[in-house]
């Protein structure tokens, strides 16, 4: 098992014949990602890959049943894009590039909840779920199929923390990256309580960083949920107030501080890990 | 990107939303020439892009000739919080009724615009918010709505508008919407927005921030002269020559050499040698994709860096390739030299062409790679956070 994506998903690449769109489509491809198609306006009835090239979403669900997507456009494509995705039935849209507008990040939140469809990102590096599907940019090596789901809002830590999960035997159901933008198209919270529904998800690793409201956002969630959630937050001695890179990690007063944020999860029965070592020591203290 | 205050004002002026009507000036004799139109009675405000400038002393009344002279002169002379004053707004005193504060923001939490009104404008708006809740009065506003004039309406009722000017505050508050939503705005605060005497409503302050992601939206800004900026104080001189580069870089005061990948690890690295006993001395952030180009300039800044006793160096290739990551380092040692201990682990998308270009490289002139410790996936990235450390404290005993 696995969430949001496994083998069966019917996934298009908006963005498939520019640069970072035909790279990662042939990765996905190989790694066995079930690509049935692409987009790109214009260039319909060309192939990629040897996956067909449609110019509109429409035409793409219509000739494929297609139901999710993965975006490589650049950031100001992005709005009408996911909103053209949504409307023409796609149900989960993964949005790779970042620095998208906030105010466009918000309206394809609204117009996502009101088709029933769900978003990742953006800045995210994609979602696995390993042996099944890879879609985004995340390297193949760091993972392979087991027992822990993780959800982060770094690429990066993603991967070390698949890595180590990988290392020490125990695997990963699902790995989803929510993405570095300021507003996310999916929070901790909705996708810890799709862990929770997922019986192969024996425990969760949530990492987030200073900056930003959607690791608090999870607290009520974690005191809820049953399957045990271990957390990270990264920045606990970044200096204040100074911008880190990612435009999320901005300290917004003490609700975006790490201290507050470790003191909110670990008060909800998260359990703390500094690094990833710490992580297995965790996992096996709760005998998983 | 926050804007000067008479820069928010040229923006409010062109939506109708009426402001003081003063002009800015760079030096005492301009501030004279300003104050004369205004006889005389005029507030000197210091144009900074930080807040609470007025208890660190950067507004001054001036009631005299001789006073706007002394006080200009004083402004110029003051830093607040870091910045220079280059520049001050003279506006003309108001007749002031009543004051009050009106902003809007983006509330990320419930992917909503709220606007926020107070009647106790002209203070400390947090301090209001914290200590009594209930004179705060907020209105959402769903992405997929469109602004009544009715809810500012019943926002002016709620804040004591008398009946007659409800219309007029209302307009106001409809401006300021549209302003946010038309200028891709992340806050907007008029605190005070001032009544008059004569019932008049104008924004005596203005503050504004517009998302940097969205500028390639308004090309008329820059007709207007407001340019990208950042919003911190002021930059060391790397972290000058790191913005040329395009580099994300911060200073800290450490002195092991951070070149980590994306943004997300290199804040956690960064905690990573704080456990194992180590200080950073910068954080940085290669950005999506970096081309090698890039790389070797980041391992510039960290080998130019005299504080600087050992670099740590972590690659997961995602977006960012191995190869280019081998192709970025093997540039810098091949142009610049290496002259302090590394320690790296590079893995992930490419890495077999990654570790292909560096042995090819090494065995060509392995001279270049004396200096260098180099690990794969097999080796944790602790181990690699704990040998940093550990070559730096060499570095510093030696």
């Amino acid at each position: 098992m696995a969430i949001l994506v496994d083998k069966n998903s019917k996934i298009i690449v908006q963005g498939i014949t520019g640069g970072a769109g035909s790279f990662h489509a042939k990765r996905m491809i190989e790694y066995g990602t079930n690509i049935v198609g692409g987009i790109s306006p214009g260039k319909g009835g060309q192939e990629v890959e040897g996956k067909p090239v449609f110019d509109t979403c429409a035409e793409a669900v219509d000739e494929t049943g297609a139901d999710t997507s993965v975006v490589f456009l650049s950031a100001k494509f992005v709005k009408d894009a996911v909103i053209e995705a949504v409307r023409a039935g796609i149900k989960f849209v993964v949005v790779v590039p970042e620095h998208i507008p906030i105010h466009d990040m918000l309206r394809i939140r609204v117009e996502a909840e009101k088709f029933g469809a769900r978003v990742l990102g953006g800045n995210t590096a994609g979602i696995i779920s390993p042996g099944q599907a890879n879609l985004g940019i995340m390297p193949d090596i760091a993972f392979s199929p087991g027992r822990v789901g993780t959800v982060s809002r770094s690429g990066s830590i993603t991967y070390y923390i698949a890595d180590t999960l990988t290392r020490t035997g125990y695997g990963e159901t699902t790995c989803v990256g929510l993405g570095g933008d300021p507003v996310l198209g999916s929070t901790f919270d909705e996708i810890l309580e799709l862990f929770e529904q997922d019986d192969q998800t024996k425990a969760v690793v949530m990492t987030g960083e200073i900056g930003g409201i959607y690791e608090e956002r999870a607290a009520s969630t974690i005191e809820k949920i049953n399957t045990p959630v271990i957390a990270m937050i990264g920045g606990v001695f970044a200096p204040q107030g100074k911008r880190m890179g990612h435009a999320g990690a901005i300290v917004e007063g003490s609700m975006g501080t790490a201290e507050s944020k470790l003191k909110i999860l670990e008060e909800a029965g998260a359990h703390i890990a500094k690094t990833f070592n710490d992580i297995p020591e965790i996992l096996g203290s709760l005998n998983i | 990107m926050r804007l000067y205050e008479y820069e928010a004002k040229q923006l409010f002026n062109k939506y109708k939303i009426t402001i003081p009507g003063g002009r800015t000036a760079l030096d005492p004799g301009e501030a004279l020439e300003v104050g004369e139109e205004f006889g005389y009675n005029v507030v000197l405000k210091a144009q900074v892009l930080t807040g609470g400038r007025g208890k660190e002393g950067g507004i001054k009344l001036a009631r005299s000739e001789g006073e706007v002279e002394k006080f200009s002169e004083e402004l110029f002379k003051t830093k607040i919080k870091g910045y220079d004053v280059d520049k001050i707004l003279v506006d003309p005193l108001l007749d002031i009724e009543k004051e009050f504060y009106l902003g809007i923001t983006i509330d990320r939490f419930n992917y909503r615009l709220v606007m926020i009104a107070s009647a106790e404008g002209g203070v400390d708006i947090e301090e209001v918010a914290a200590k009594t809740p209930e004179k705060i009065i907020k209105i959402n506003f769903n992405m997929d709505e469109k602004y009544y004039a009715f809810e500012g309406m019943q926002l002016g009722k709620q804040l004591g508008v008398e009946s007659g000017k409800l219309r007029e505050f209302s307009g106001f508050c409809a401006n300021l919407y549209r302003l946010f939503t038309d200028y891709d705005a992340k806050l907007m605060e008029i605190n005070p927005l001032v009544q008059l005497k004569d019932g008049k409503f104008i924004a005596a302050d203005a503050r504004v921030s517009l998302d940097d992601d969205a500028l390639f939206r308004h090309p008329d800004l820059a007709e207007m002269g407001i340019e990208k900026r950042h919003e911190e104080g002021e930059l060391t001189p790397r972290e000058i020559q790191a913005r040329e580069w395009g580099i994300p870089y911060l200073d800290l005061d450490g002195y092991i050499g951070m070149f980590p990948g994306g943004a997300g690890f290199g804040i956690m690295g960064n905690d990573f040698i704080h456990y194992y006993g180590g200080k950073p001395a910068n954080f940085m952030d290669s950005g999506g994709g970096p081309s090698p180009e890039r790389l070797a300039k980041m391992l510039i800044l960290l080998d130019e860096n005299p504080d600087v006793k050992a670099i740590f160096g972590a690659r997961f290739g995602g977006i960012s390739r191995c190869d280019d990551f081998a192709k970025g380092v093997i540039m810098f040692l091949k142009e610049h030299g290496l002259s302090k201990p590394l320690v790296m682990r590079m893995t992930g998308n490419m890495w077999q062409e990654g570790v292909r270009l560096f042995e090819e490289a090494k065995a060509e002139n392995p001279g270049l790679f004396e200096r260098i410790e180099f690990h794969g996936i097999e080796t944790p990235i602790e181990d690699i956070a704990k040998r940093a450390v550990e070559l730096a404290g060499e570095q510093l005993n030696a």
